[in-house]
């Protein structure tokens, strides 16, 4: 990018770290979305109570990284590509900071239930599902950190594999209801949400990633 | 879009018009014709005097610069004119020079700024336009009575050593005020930048203010040797030799330092005064003698000065 | 206000009067070692004339008088028995506007240390100092040549170059870049960068934005206009700079930066 000799190298370390920590931040989102799809293929309670424990370092380190954005921002009144990156990663860390909190809530979902026993079917499904959006998440914050210029494209078609799949867990559920019961029926529709939803956060920072970039939103796809 | 045209066609038409009537005109040939004047009359005045002067230069060339103090147009030369006054220029180096730069050092750089150091600068400059007559009653009164009991023999004090103390003291204020300008002229920042560094305030000065001064310092101290040259009246009145003088060969460096002597402007003086070849070929050779040695010394302040400029 | 590394000044209760104006009023805080401080505030605040406090130039005003303490390393340098020449020796500084000595690059830096009669090899030392002040590179076969043939930055680098000679522990600078461009000016914060390892720099800027960029802590001077025009100013703020440009504690502080008051 640069012709000329390197002047702000300090500035320059410090936006290279920021961003390094916000990728270190999204790897840490999905290992405990990993954990909490786990606790539920598994049936396992205490890894969901690791899965809630888990998250005050993804919320500490969230917090921590908002503050030194806006030091940034404040200090060193950064323009254009910088401005960009800077702005976008502060979207970026809510994007993150908010799918760590659908992994909690998967957890205390089955928590509330005490545990899922989940039809062969529905297994399958879910744990595709889940491993779907996970894998999706991981792509975006991989983008972040190799800073993709087409990720927010390519994210919105990968998304649409995701969708299929919870489609089909869907009816599966609504097929599977009697012997799971309502109140279980609905608690395991929420997590399907859930991870659809994580799924949706990673193609949104894919977008702002593509905007870091190019300076302009991928349009969305139909 | 009519109204912007009109707008822009006023703007045109004031930009054409010419205001500057015939009242500058008037002005800018009065100028060249006072111009033309003033360097008329130089140029009269010289004509006048290199005309006289050539056949005598033709005539002797060389030997006129050598020739003694006498009445004889054939022979009369401007030798003891030259060596009183380089004599005189010589001392007024040795004593006025360090005396006055010294002075404007202290004014400028050690002085603090009360009612008795303004005093002194102004009294300073008065001296400066004190007419040289006065001075020469100064050496007249004090200069000349002192070399006159200075080494027990019957001298009368009529001597070159009082002609350069006398005009050293006459040079002095000058000295003063061109240093003290050139020192002034030095800009601060750079006496700040050095004491920053941990130089004491002579360091400063020494390292920094004087050679940055120099330049200035030395044009003006060698235009002030050109006024020890020109002056006459207060030697005049010192008692300067104005009619002959033969200084006997083989007298030693005291006897010629405290004895009679002349100064070339005093030269043309005496010159002057004799009717004949004297007044009109003589003298004015020694004016053109005079204008070269000045010129001279002019020039190399100027010469001098060029090339410290450009150094930085 | 002591960090770990150390306080290189303490100034308490600093008032400086020029005759009967009073120009700085009660002012305290300390210096931490390593660290780029800088002062920010408008016009005729102070701001200069405290910095000069800390290496004795404002003796040069013989209108100035200061009072209150200001201490380097634990020593009041207004006590009687400090010499202000040893004191510009230790602390360095740089003006607002370059100024090289007229003479040649290599004589610029190697005065300070002659006249503080420097054992050793001088060319070494030089060499050092513009290597410092990331100028050798430019200037290593031009070390003759005039100071005043450089551009302005590198000037400006010059002097920086000639002010640490000395091997002083404290940089202070009046308004370095003030009449530098953009890019020159960018080029002296990334060297104070480097300095600050070595060096504790003060550094007095008109340019918040410098100062936000630059510096680790912050102090923020005010004036004070008074009945019959009297302008004095004083400290309202000294805090980490990072909070003061995020979120500063006094109202007047946050007034100037976001330019509400000028």
């Amino acid at each position: 990018m640069k012709s000329h000799e390197e002047i702000r190298h300090r500035f320059e370390d410090q936006l290279e770290a920021v961003r390094g920590e916000v990728v270190v931040l999204g790897h840490l989102v999905v290992e405990n979305g990993r954990r909490a799809a786990a606790a539920v293929l598994d049936n396992r309670l205490s890894r969901a109570a690791e899965v809630i424990a888990a998250d005050d370092e993804i919320d500490s380190r969230y917090i921590h990284l908002e503050r030194s954005v806006y030091e940034l921002l404040a200090r060193q009144q950064p323009v254009a590509g910088d401005l960009r990156l800077l702005v976008s990663l502060t979207r970026i860390l809510y994007e993150m900071e908010r799918s760590g909190d659908l992994a909690v809530n998967c957890a205390k979902s089955m928590l509330r239930q005490d545990g899922f026993r989940l039809p062969s079917t529905l297994h399958a499904l879910l744990a595709q599902m889940t491993e779907a959006s996970l894998d999706l998440f991981t792509q975006a914050v991989t983008a972040l950190s190799s800073l993709e210029r087409e990720a927010g494209i390519r994210l919105q078609r990968a998304d649409d594999v995701v969708d299929d799949l919870t489609g089909e867990y869907y009816r599966t559920i609504s097929i599977e209801s009697d012997t799971l019961g309502l109140a279980a029926a609905i608690e395991l529709s929420k997590v399907g949400r859930y991870f659809e939803r994580i799924a949706d956060h990673a193609v949104n920072i894919g977008e702002h990633v593509s905007y870091i970039v190019t300076g302009a939103f991928p349009r969305p796809t139909a | 879009m009519n109204a912007g045209s009109s707008a822009a066609e006023a703007v045109a038409n004031s930009l054409r018009r010419r205001r500057s009537g015939v009242g500058g005109l008037i002005f800018e040939v009065g100028l060249v014709v006072s111009l033309l004047a003033a360097l008329g009359i130089l140029a009269t005045l010289l004509a006048e005097v290199i005309q006289g002067a050539v056949p005598v230069f033709q005539d002797r060339g060389w030997g006129f610069i050598r020739g003694p103090l006498t009445l004889s147009s054939d022979t009369a030369g401007v030798w003891l004119g030259i060596v009183g006054s380089l004599t005189i220029a010589a001392l007024v180096a040795l004593l006025a020079f360090p005396i006055g730069i010294g002075a404007a050092i202290y004014l400028e750089e050690y002085a603090a700024d009360t009612r008795f150091t303004r005093f002194v600068t102004t009294n300073i400059r008065n001296l400066a336009g004190v007419p040289s007559i006065v001075y020469g009653l100064l050496g007249l009164a004090v200069f000349v009575r002192l070399v006159d009991g200075i080494d027990g023999a019957q001298r009368n004090g009529r001597s070159v050593v009082a002609a350069g103390l006398t005009m050293a003291v006459l040079v002095l204020p000058i000295v003063i005020i061109t240093a003290s300008e050139a020192i002034r002229a030095v800009p601060g920042t750079i006496r700040e930048a050095g004491l920053a560094v941990g130089a004491t305030r002579w360091e400063v000065i020494r390292h920094h203010v004087l050679p940055a001064a120099a330049p200035g310092v030395l044009t003006g101290t060698i235009l002030t040797l050109s006024r020890a040259f020109g002056e006459s009246a207060p030697l005049l009145l010192i008692g300067v030799t104005t009619g002959l003088l033969t200084i006997p060969k083989g007298i030693g460096i005291l006897d010629r330092l405290l004895g009679g002597y002349t100064a070339l402007p005093v030269q043309v003086f005496t010159y002057a005064r004799q009717p004949g070849d004297l007044q009109d070929h003589v003298a004015p050779a020694a004016i053109v003698v005079l204008l070269v040695v000045l010129l001279g010394v002019n020039a190399i302040a100027i010469v001098l000065r060029n090339r410290w400029e450009q150094r930085w | 206000m002591v960090t770990d590394q150390g306080t290189v000044f303490s100034v308490r209760n600093l008032n400086v009067y020029y005759r009967d104006f009073h120009a700085v009023s009660d002012v305290s805080f300390d210096v931490a070692k390593s660290e780029i401080t800088a002062f920010i505030g408008p016009s005729g605040c102070g701001k200069t004339t405290v910095l000069r406090c800390f290496n004795r130039m404002n003796d040069l005003i013989s209108t100035a008088r200061v009072e209150g303490e200001v201490r380097f390393h634990g020593v009041d340098l207004y006590s009687p028995e400090v010499d202000p020449v040893e004191v510009r020796r230790r602390v360095g500084m740089v003006f607002q506007k370059p100024n090289p000595f007229p003479k040649s690059v290599y004589e610029n830096v190697a005065f300070g240390p002659k006249v503080a009669g420097h054992q050793g090899k001088l060319e070494d030392l030089v060499e050092e100092m513009l290597t410092k002040a990331a100028l050798w590179d430019e200037v290593k076969d031009k070390l003759d040549q005039s100071a005043y043939a450089l551009s302005g930055g590198q000037q400006q680098r010059l002097c920086i170059a000639r002010a640490i000679a000395t091997s002083p522990d404290v940089l202070l600078m009046d308004e370095p870049c003030a009449s530098l461009d953009p890019i020159a000016t960018l080029r002296i914060e990334e060297l104070m960068f480097n300095l600050k390892q070595d060096y504790t720099i003060i550094i007095v800027t008109h340019n918040m934005q410098q100062a936000a960029r630059v510096s680790d802590r912050t102090g923020f001077f005010t004036v004070d206009v008074q009945e019959a025009g009297k302008r004095t100013g004083r400290l309202v703020e000294f805090d980490e700079t990072g909070r003061i440009f995020t979120n500063p504690s006094r109202p007047e502080t946050e007034d100037y930066i976001t330019g509400r008051f000028g």
